[in-house]
Formats: C-alpha cells, structure tokens, sequence
C-alpha cells in the first residue's frame, strides 16, 4: 500500500472547456501533496492538444495525463472507465478525486468498482488524518448527519466533491509535465453509443463566486416579492438564489437553487428570506462568513444557525432594509 | 418473455428524519420504530419496468437488500405491478457500502433474473444518496449503464433510446441489449397503487434469501466485504451570533445595517 503515492484529479470537461470543479480539486490536491511531499497528477479525457493540457499545470497539477482521441470528446462511461484504470493501475496514485457532477457521479462508481476501492459521494470536505488517511466528510439524510468516511485498507482513496467547496488556485507559471497517454478503444468500449449531444445553453450565475448571495425560499410568496430580492442583490452587488420551493413555483431557475443538490455557496454575506432552513439548504450555505436570516416564523429553524435573524414579515422588511441600505450606500 | 429487474430500496420515511439519532456510546444511527417506504425514484424505475410490460409484454422482478421486515414495504411494489420480489437479507450483509450492496444486489440478479434485458435503478437514494449503486451493479454484471436518465423511448421492446440528463448538456445514446438505467423523476410519472393490485400481490412469490442461497463470496459482502468504513458520524454543529432582532420593519431594518456595518459587510 505504501507504493501508492500522489494526489489525482480527473478534470472533467465540456466542450473543451475545464470544469471549475475540475480545478477547484486540483487546488486541494496541491495542498494536500505539499502537505505529504508528494505530487500531483491530472486526468484529461478529451480531443486535446498538449498545449491546452499543460494549462492544467497553472492550476496545481505536476502531472497531466493527457488520454487524446477525437471518441473521448464526448463522454463514454465504459471508455473513460478503462482508460482510467489502465493509468491507475500503472501509477499507483493514493487518491484519486472527482467532481460530483452528473458526469462525475456516472464514471467514479464504475472506476471504483472495476479497481475494487472505496469510494464517497458528494464530500463536501477532504483532510488528513494523522495515519496519512484520508478523511472524507459526506452528508447523509439530507445533511442531518455527517459521516467522516476512510478507505483504510484499499488504493486508490477515491471521492466525489461538491462544486464550490474549494477554491481554484490562480493560474501560475509552474513546472510541470504533460505526459501523452496511449489511446486504444474498441467498439464494445464506446457503447451505448451515443447518437446526439445537445449542449444546454450555459446562462452565466454569478452566485458560485459571488461576495454576497441573497435568497430566497417558499416564503416569498410570489413571483412580485421576488423582485424585492432581486433588487437587494442589486444594491450590495450581489448574486440572487433560491430554495427548491421556490425554483419549483417558477420564481428563480433551477441554476440558482442552493443546498444539497443545487450549488454550495461560501459568500461573505448571505441574506435568506421566507426560508424554513432545512439541512438540505443549509449544507449549502454554511460557509457563509455572516448569515442574516429573515422569518416571520420565531421558531423556524433557521434562526439556529443565524448570525443576525430578523423576525418578521419578508414582504415589509426587505422594502424597509433596502430603503436603509440605499441611505447609507448612497445609491439609488 | 424479456425480463426487466428493479432495483427497489427501502428506506427510513423522510417523515420521521427528525427521530434518527445517534448511540452516544457506539456512534451508531439508531432508526428504531422509523417506518419504512419505497424509495421515491425506485417507483419512477419500477414505472418504466411497467410501462414495458404493459406495451411489450416483460416480466418484471423487484431486487432488494434490506432487513427482513421490509417485506411488507416490497409488497407495494408488487400492488403496482410487478411480477415477483426478491429480498437478500441476512445478518452478514449488514454494513455494506455501494461496492458491497452492488455486488450483492449483481450476485442476486445473476442468481435469479440471469436473462435479464434491462435493470432499472433509481438515481439516488433518499438515505444513503451516494448514487453509487448503479454503475457498480452494472460493473458486476459486465454491461453498459446509464446514469441521470430523463426518458426512456423504444418502438420495439427491442432497441433502447435513452437520455441522459447531464445538467449542462443531453447525450441521447443507443443501445440494443442488457444494460443498467438509473432514472430520475423527469422520467415519468408512477401509477398509483389500486385495491385490485393490492388483492393481486397477496399471490404473488415474495423470496427471501440469505447469502448462503445467494452462494456468495464472504470476503466481498456486509461490512467485511466493504473497503470503506464510517470513522465517525457527527451531527453539523454550527456556531453563529444568533442575535435575534424584533421590531417594526424600519427599525430592524436600521438595526440591521448597522450589524452589518460593524461586521465590515457594507
Ligand atoms: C450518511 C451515509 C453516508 C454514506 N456514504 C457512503 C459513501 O460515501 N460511500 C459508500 O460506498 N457508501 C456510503 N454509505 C453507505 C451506502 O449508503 C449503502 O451502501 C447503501 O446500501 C447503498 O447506497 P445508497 O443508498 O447511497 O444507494 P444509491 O446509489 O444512492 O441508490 C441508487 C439506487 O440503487 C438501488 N439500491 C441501492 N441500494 C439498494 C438496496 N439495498 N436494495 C435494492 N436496491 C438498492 C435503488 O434503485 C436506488 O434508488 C453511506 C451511508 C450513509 C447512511
Ligand atoms: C433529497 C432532497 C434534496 C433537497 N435538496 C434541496 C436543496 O438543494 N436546496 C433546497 O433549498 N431544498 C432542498 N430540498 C428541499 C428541502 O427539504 C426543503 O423542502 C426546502 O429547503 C424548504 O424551502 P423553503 O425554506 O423555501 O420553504 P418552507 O420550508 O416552506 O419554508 C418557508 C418559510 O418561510 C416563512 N415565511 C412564510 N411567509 C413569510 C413571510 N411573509 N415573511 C417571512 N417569512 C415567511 C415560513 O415561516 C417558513 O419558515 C431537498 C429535499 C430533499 C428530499
């Protein structure tokens, strides 16, 4: 076991594009090989040149795996399954980390099967333990609980991370090395075959990144009182989100729905108004550095976990709130 | 005829999540006296399971590893239509990660439904939610899968069209032959259970297997067979300020900006 060694990220992309939870992990992995004196690697699946791989380099990685076939442009679970394995059962990696995006969650069970390890789904956190094991926090029943999962005894550790909960490094001028991977596919690795690619029209939201998010939950009560909120995130510079009650009455898109399966936000300042405060949105937004909360409800349960709970009615204290905000902004 | 196998997983009711709690001494989750249902998208699954058997004619057999008093919770999905239900319950399967519930769930299909054309999974649990199961059933069995699928359409029974739902794009993918589907709610929408089906599962076979029927490998099931273990579970502790502000609008409202500015959030 003591063969394994340096930190792997499978750095998913879309198009061409890298996906930020792709960097994001491998800003954690760097730290986590300069914590142990070990390396970090990059898995690149995709129609790539070794000029676009080497831009992995600036964000973290030592190693770029560069696996290059016009096939693996598009995704195929049982194709980037052997490729992958091939590498890692080459090079012995300890960890071996994905993003937990629809893409993700399809490949890294299959990897982890096929190389007979553990793997953790959706962590929202990754540290070490004294022993060199790798502690991984995953929520369970909806965030009501935390398990802190290990895999003791197997190689590689695997994981699935939540989008958002590390951050990217900012592109350096580093050394590295770009190493071009054999690519053999057969047709049984490329099925199902896949007959269409639709790429969805990526509406750009702030909110991941955003300084100050507010949101919104069922409590709200109508697309009108929405605007309110709109017009708060306007005044702070802010992005807006929503609970899932709310995307489902139609008053926010499904992008902006934060929590356990939307988007994990850490902003300085978070605003929640009309929201109950459920684990399931909580986990998204507990990183906040302040969170202010707006009910009606004195007993909701999201005043627990709030810096500053303003108890009252949504609809007459936002219009209020944003009044005074203009006065000591100055803007209008 | 063809044979659709569904994945169904009891699960503690969502409804009382409130009542789990944690043995102060072992750490182990006490979910004593919880109910149990269907997991929410195993009955999206077993739909699209029926809607073959309604239009093609297949078999339908439920799947499931849970204790033995879950059985009551898989006759409902025999009132909505399936065929037979198989329960793999035994002591040593307890404690078993996705790579041992995988393996365990693929040596029961193999066991049971080894003509199998299409196994059908939920994409997630409610409880566990890792979405893990599905691919690594497939690994097991040795065929393709698909995850985070939104529909499902066939002309024959025969060749599958399938959308994958990737958030930021759709692959459409094709594929004619056994393969593991696990569905999301956009797929369709459940048949409710009637007093006929209700009737009709009373006579239906509900089997319950140990490992030993199941002819496992002991080192790869239950906790043992599990590479990954829980070192600790914690409930999120959270400290916060919790200054509570009461009053008119206006007054909270300046209260307020006032925190805000202190805290240097202005
Ligand atoms: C808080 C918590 C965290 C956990 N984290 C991890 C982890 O990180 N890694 C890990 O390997 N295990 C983990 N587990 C254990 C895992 O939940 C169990 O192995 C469980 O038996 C299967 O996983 P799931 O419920 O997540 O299934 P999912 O993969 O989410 O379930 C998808 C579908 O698979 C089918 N299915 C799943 N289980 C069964 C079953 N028993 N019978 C019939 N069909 C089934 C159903 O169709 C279901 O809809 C965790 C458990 C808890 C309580
Ligand atoms: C597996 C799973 C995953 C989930 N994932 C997510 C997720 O990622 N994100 C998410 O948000 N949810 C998620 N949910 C749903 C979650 O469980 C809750 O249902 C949801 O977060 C509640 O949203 P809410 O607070 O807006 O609505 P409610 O719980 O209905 O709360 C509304 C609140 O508004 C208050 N209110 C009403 N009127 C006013 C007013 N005029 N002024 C002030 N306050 C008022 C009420 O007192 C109440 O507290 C998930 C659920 C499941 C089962």
């Amino acid at each position: 076991m003591n063969d394994y060694r340096g930190f792997w990220v499978f750095v998913e992309q879309l198009q061409g594009r890298f996906s930020d939870v792709g960097l994001e992990l491998l800003g954690k992995a760097r730290e986590l090989a300069d914590a142990t004196n070990t390396y970090v690697g990059a898995l690149l699946l995709g129609d790539f040149s070794e000029d676009k791989a080497r831009e992995l380099i600036g964000y973290g990685a030592d190693k770029v795996y560069l696996f290059s076939h016009e096939e693996l442009a598009t995704y195929h679970s049982l194709a980037y399954t052997k490729l992958i394995c091939q590498a890692v059962i080459q090079e012995k990696p300890e960890a071996l980390f994905m993003g937990a995006t629809p893409l993700g969650a399809d490949l890294a069970p299959r990897v982890a099967a096929q190389l007979e390890t553990g793997l953790s789904a959706h962590c929202v956190d990754l540290r070490l333990g004294e022993d060199r094991i790798l502690e991984q926090i995953v929520p369970g029943f909806g965030g009501t609980m935390m398990a802190v999962i290990i895999c003791p005894e197997k190689r590689p550790q695997m994981a699935t991370v939540m989008p958002g909960v590390f951050s990217k490094l900012e592109p350096q001028n580093r050394q590295g090395e770009v190493v071009s991977m054999a690519v053999e596919l057969t047709e049984e690795d490329l099925k199902p075959r896949v007959v269409k690619f639709k790429a969805k029209e990526q509406k750009t939201v702030a909110l991941e990144g955003a300084s100050v998010v507010v949101c919104g939950g069922y409590g709200m009560g109508s697309k009108e009182n929405w605007q309110l909120l709109e017009e708060l995130a306007k005044i702070l510079g802010g992005a807006v989100g929503a609970t899932r009650p709310a995307v489902d009455e139609g008053w926010a898109p499904e992008e902006v729905m934060i929590g356990q399966s939307g988007k994990i936000v850490h902003p300085k300042l978070y605003i929640g108004a009309g929201i109950s405060g459920v684990m399931h949105h909580v986990v998204g937004i507990q990183d906040s550095e302040i969170i202010v909360v707006i009910n009606k409800d004195p007993h909701a349960p999201f005043f627990e976990v709030c810096d500053f709970g303003v108890v009252g009615d949504a609809t007459k204290v936002l219009p209020a709130l944003i009044e005074k905000l203009k006065e000591r902004l100055q803007v209008d | 005829m063809p044979e659709a196998v569904v994945c169904v997983k009891p699960i503690p009711d969502p409804k009382h999540w409130d009542r789990l709690s944690l043995d102060p001494k072992t750490g182990v989750l006490r979910r004593e006296g919880i109910p149990t249902v269907i997991n929410p998208l195993d009955k999206h699954a077993l739909e699209v399971a029926l809607q073959l058997k309604d239009n093609f004619g297949w078999e339908v057999t439920v799947v499931s590893m849970a204790p033995p008093e879950t059985t009551q919770t898989l006759k409902e999905a025999l009132a909505m239509g399936a065929d037979r239900a198989y329960l793999a319950s035994d002591r040593l399967l307890a404690g078993a990660d996705t790579l041992a519930t995988a393996y365990t769930l693929a040596g029961l299909i193999k066991k049971k439904a080894p003509n199998f054309q299409m196994v059908l999974c939920g994409n997630m649990s409610l409880d566990g939610s890792t979405s893990q199961v599905a691919p690594q059933i497939a690994h097991y069995l040795g065929v393709p899968h698909i995850t985070h699928v939104s529909k499902v359409e066939t002309e024959d029974g025969s060749k599958f069209r399938v959308t994958m739902d990737l958030k930021l794009a759709q692959l459409v993918l094709e594929h004619q032959g056994p393969m593991v589907l696990a569905v999301t709610k956009e797929v369709n929408l459940p048949r409710l259970v009637n007093i006929m089906g209700i009737l009709a599962a009373e006579s239906k076979p509900l089997e319950v297997l140990s490992a030993a029927d199941l002819e496992l490998d002991p080192s790869r099931i239950g906790q043992e067979g599990s590479p990954t273990r829980v070192r600790n579970l914690f409930m999120p502790e959270i400290k916060r300020r919790r200054e509570i502000l009461k009053g008119e609008p206006e007054e909270v409202a300046e209260e307020l900006v006032n925190r805000l500015h202190q805290a240097g959030m202005l």
